[in-house]
């Protein structure tokens, strides 16, 4: 268990050094003067001057080393320190706070529901393995999978909101505004977790295991709870791991397409105003989201296998 | 190759079919004139279908054909540029790491842990956002995400495969790395390197229309097909045919490269 | 005498073939009844037909009654654990790798036998002390050794009071003392009930007693009594499998004397910390053929490697009394379609260490003769050649280079008796004539003993404790 920590806090760290490295390098890389670029879009195209260039130049050390530009950089990243934002001038920290409740909202409404659609329906396939409904759910599974998330969202608004006029489009006022984004996160997410049930409890109950222990005369119900969910339960749970990177990226297209005032939404828009510190500070807390629950999924995976325990 | 298709399941003879129709479409409407998807026609917007125009016109009187047509080239190739990229340096480093020293295998296994810490969109998204609109970073962004599955699994089915007697025998029957490479390790990685390449063409294109979709991918006017949808949005109740359109042709490429890649999930 | 199993004209059939002829049989209380036969002979379709889980491509027809009642198979699964139970082949497959073994036995008196928690428990305890396993009751199935998982098997297949119990190859893969554990479990379980076993092992059908049933390619051969079919058999086949038990093998002629090829002087190994064996010393000629003998895990084949130089001495020496060309120094596996790449045929590799060793094609064709080989069998993959082919393929694949040194590690352990025999005999001939070294590595004492010029046995060379 101690392992595990330790590896994802080493994660975390790299993650964090990356994300850093990269926006300091490719901030440096971009064509013309950065001066000019940070003033312009703090006081707009118009207002920039030879005098708000130079001292937004003397304000942030960009006269010196770069290496001193890069350790001053990775410093204030340590501290967790991340700035301003170049648009709404509001303290990055301040912002991310903000979002990340709208998104943890989001996606734990996601995960709920995704896990109501899938284990039923990939239980069910996976105990009639090969069957009609088996191959039928296949085929729904694989469209769904080759739907962009934002396709799929588009569809629900079009179905859902301006054809029946059931949900609202966008806004984050009211609970009914989380029901669409959360519902296409979580058919996304099912469309394959389904899969991987079905996978997993076809395994199990052909294996030679499962018939023993109805060889030594336990029920179907007794043979299921006693050897079949725990055992099934095992692959689903480490394909979490993979499948949450489909899930943050999920989020991000996702609250971008419903206005959904989260990171993703942040993230995008900070690529799209090129405010740099706020991409940074987006992309940091999406990796940290990440690399969290990773280790979420990987603590369950240890509880789960007495295996691991005792290796 | 008719060996090959043979060794195809029914769902893979469907994508590969989809994917070669589209493939095929994109390079052959150009031939028959319909080879202008920037140039606009403002009078003609949403103009309805017509010889001219096979498939209409989008909000600027764009010839909506020559549009996708151009699209699914532009996929095709990214897609192709970063699953081929990514496939070799990913398979290189993975034999590499199963088969050197102990802390080559560390220090490689450390740098992939590094990248996956990052989910692939945000890596894309942070470096094509810095500097948008540019196809270098597009690419690079997406291909480093993607040779790290490589790395992983080649790694994994390398490593007991280093050990195992069919290997030490051929050592023993004095044959070199090559050989062993060739006989050995390739017939066991190659089934799990194309499903890998196929999920990773598919990631690579939804990653494109991806970024295309935020804006933060190329510019417009060029014709990409998640910055079409994007712009054609706004006219889903005037024109819901003409956003359907790149829609589908999105949804078809993917449903191919996944169709192909088959069942494993 | 009352019979418990009886099966009345009972045929299991592939959709276009029949895997088992029309068969008849009956168990009866106190009376063990063995089926014997090697791989492929239909037995296990047999008991998995009487259990009711043959799998659904194939058919059976006749009858099978318990307790004299005709029963079909949602009926007999209702009998499961309560009348009627079957110990698994594979005894770590069979068990729930996540749950800890007193588990698997006590949920039987639990939901079986509607016992509380808590006397379940002390119910499972008792039954596993009844097959000697007292210490096991926290530990998961992987971490038991194959003997003792098949016991945790037994007790947990027994709990529900079975009186009837079929045993699919319950000694596969286990050691002889292992092997000789579970058959006086299994014997001690037809004082008061049925037993029918299957098995590939004339050993562990001489030891059951009681009836036994010669079957080949699906056909029963002969019935009789153990002691009759075993000491006198009908059946050519019969014969044959019990004439291909290492005791009745016939001695080979022994080493003449020959040139001196290595001194091995005070070697000893070590795996991780555990210290396999120390103080081996012994010398080898040409053409000379040394038994290796141990039980699983002692170190048998970190021997072979050290040998080979696959492995560096922990201390000791290897001193080669002739230069030796790397690859004169070769290794024929245990699990034959282990050492062969399936990506292409056997004959591409094949001309593959030609090409590499620069040898004529013309080698390939008196090997495939004098080892009894069809050449057509070089068009195949080593996967679509059964196992005996195959490991005469391995030989002939080492047989190529010439080899000065060779490690046989168990080369007939996964084969059927008769196939184990002519191969090591083959083996032994070959290595005689071209005047190879030979390290035969074996877990079979009697089988090393026939054809051996010396025989180490590792029990010798491992750590004794000093006494105070």
């Amino acid at each position: 268990m101690k392992q595990i920590l330790i590896k994802r806090l080493l994660q975390l760290i790299m993650m964090m050094w990356s994300v850093g490295t990269i926006t300091f390098i490719l901030s440096r890389l971009l064509p013309g003067d950065m001066a000019y670029r940070i003033a312009a879009g703090r006081y707009g195209d118009d207002a920039v001057s030879a005098a708000a260039a130079s001292a937004v130049r003397q304000e942030l050390g960009l006269n010196d080393p770069l290496w001193q530009q890069y350790s001053h950089w990775l410093w204030q990243l340590m501290q967790l320190d991340l700035g301003d934002s170049l648009v709404s001038g509001n303290s990055i920290i301040a912002e991310l706070q903000h979002q990340l409740g709208y998104t943890l909202i989001l996606a734990v409404a996601a995960i709920f529901l995704s896990a109501l659609i899938a284990v039923p329906w990939g239980l069910a396939c996976g105990f009639r393995a090969n069957r009609t409904l088996d191959r039928v759910s296949l085929v729904v599974s694989t469209l769904l999978r080759s739907q962009p998330v934002f396709c799929l969202g588009l569809l629900m608004i079009l179905l859902f909101a301006l054809t029946l006029n059931w949900f609202p489009v966008a806004g984050y006022q009211q609970p009914a505004h989380l029901f669409l984004p959360a519902l296409t996160l979580a058919l996304s997410l099912a469309a394959l977790s389904s899969r991987v049930i079905r996978n997993s409890t076809a395994k199990v109950i052909n294996s030679d295991f499962y018939l023993f222990a109805k060889v030594k005369g336990l029920s179907e119900w007794h043979s299921f709870k006693r050897h079949g969910i725990r055992n099934i339960a095992l692959p689903v749970v480490a394909f979490m791991a993979m499948q949450l990177v489909g899930l943050i990226e999920g989020v991000i297209m996702v609250e971008s397409l419903f206005a959904w005032p989260g990171i993703g939404h942040g993230l995008s828009h900070a690529v799209f105003s090129r405010d740099i510190p706020m991409l940074q500070g987006t992309a940091l807390t999406c990796g940290a989201l990440f690399v969290i629950i990773n280790t979420l999924v990987d603590s369950l995976c240890y509880l789960l296998d007495p295996r691991s325990r005792r290796a | 190759m008719s060996r090959l298709f043979h060794a195809l399941t029914l769902g893979q003879r469907c994508g590969a079919l989809l994917l070669l129709s589209l493939l095929a479409a994109a390079w052959l409407v150009p031939l028959f004139g319909y080879n202008q998807p920037n140039v606009q026609h403002l009078s003609a917007a949403f103009a309805p279908i017509s010889a001219a125009q096979p498939l209409g016109a989008d909000q600027f009187g764009r010839d909506m054909l020559a549009r996708l047509a151009a699209a699914v080239r532009l996929s095709f190739g990214l897609s192709l540029l970063c699953v081929g990229s990514a496939a070799v340096f990913g398979i290189l480093l993975g034999v590499v790491a199963a088969w050197s020293q102990p802390w080559c295998d560390k220090l490689l296994n450390f740098i992939a842990n590094t990248v996956m810490a990052l989910p692939g969109l945000v890596l894309v998204l942070l470096i094509s956002g810095i500097a948008p609109g540019s196809f270098i970073m597009l690419y690079l962004g997406i291909a480093l995400t993607l040779w790290v599955e490589y790395f992983r699994v080649v790694r994994a089915t390398v490593q007991p495969l280093v050990h195992s007697p069919e290997i030490e025998c051929s050592r023993l029957l004095g044959f070199g790395r090559w050989y062993l490479f060739k006989r050995h390790i390739w017939p066991a990685i190659a089934s799990n390197v194309l499903t890998l390449a196929a999920f990773g063409a598919a990631t690579s294109i939804l990653m494109m229309a991806s970024t295309g979709f935020v804006y933060a991918g190329l510019k417009p006017p060029t014709a990409e097909l998640g910055l079409m949808i994007v712009e054609l949005f706004p006219y889903f109740a005037e024109a819901t045919w003409v956003l359907i359109q790149p829609l589908c042709v999105l949804v078809l490429m993917v449903l191919g490269f996944n169709l192909l890649a088959g069942q494993k999930a | 005498m009352s019979a418990l199993i009886t099966l009345d004209n009972v045929t299991v059939a592939a959709a276009d073939n029949v895997l088992v002829q029309p068969l008849s049989l009956s168990v009866n209380r106190g009376e063990p009844l063995t089926i014997l036969g090697e791989t492929g002979s239909g037995k296990s379709l047999l008991a998995q037909a009487i259990m009711g889980t043959l799998p659904a491509s194939l058919t059976m027809q006749g009858t099978v009654s318990i307790q004299q009642q005709p029963l079909d198979i949602a009926a007999r699964r209702q009998l499961w654990g309560k009348q009627i139970s079957m110990l698994p082949q594979e005894p770590w497959q069979a068990l729930d790798p996540v749950m800890p073994c007193e588990q698997q036995v006590s949920e039987v008196f639990r939901y079986v036998g509607n016992a509380a928690a808590a006397s379940a428990q002390l119910a499972a305890r008792a039954q596993l002390d009844q097959v000697g396993l007292s210490q096991v009751s926290r530990q998961l199935p992987q971490q038991l050794s194959g003997g003792m998982a098949q016991r945790v098997a037994f007790a947990a297949a027994t709990a529900a009071g079975a009186p009837i119990i079929i045993a699919d190859e319950p000694t596969k893969g286990l050691d002889t003392s292992q092997r000789d554990g579970i058959v006086q479990l299994l014997k001690s379980q037809t004082q008061h009930g049925g037993l029918l076993t299957i098995t590939h092992d004339v050993d562990v059908a001489r030891q059951l007693g009681g009836r036994i049933m010669v079957m080949r390619h699906g056909q029963l051969l002969e019935s009789g009594s153990a002691e009759q079919v075993l000491s006198q058999p009908q059946a050519e086949y019969t014969r044959a499998l019990i004439n291909a038990q290492p005791q009745f093998w016939p001695a080979a002629t022994p080493a003449t004397a020959q040139q001196p090829l290595l001194d091995v002087t005070d070697l000893a190994q070590h795996r991780g910390e555990q210290l396999l064996f120390q103080g081996l010393s012994f010398s080898l000629s040409a053409g000379e053929i040394l038994g290796v003998y141990g039980d699983s895990g002692c170190g048998k084949s970190t021997l072979g490697d050290t040998l080979l130089g696959l492995l560096p001495p922990a201390s000791g020496h290897i001193k080669w009394q002739q230069p030796l060309h790397r690859s004169q120094m070769l290794k024929l596996y245990q699990d034959p379609p282990a050492s062969f790449s399936t990506a292409v045929t056997i004959g591409t590799l094949l001309k593959d260490l030609l090409k590499r060793h620069k040898l004529a094609a013309s080698a390939i064709a008196p090997l495939l003769r004098q080892l009894n080989l069809d050449a057509a069998l070089l068009n195949r993959t080593a996967k679509d050649v059964s196992g005996g082919e195959l490991q005469r393929l391995a030989l002939l694949r080492t047989m190529l280079l010439s080899p000065k040194f060779l490690v046989a590690d168990e080369p007939s352990s996964r084969l059927d008796p008769i196939t184990a025999q002519q191969l090591t005999q083959l083996l032994v001939r070959l290595a005689r004539e071209q005047q190879c070294a030979l390290v035969l590595i074996s877990h079979d004492k009697i089988q090393l003993q026939k054809v051996c010029d010396q025989i180490i046995d590792l029990k010798d060379y491992q750590l004794r404790e000093v006494q105070a």
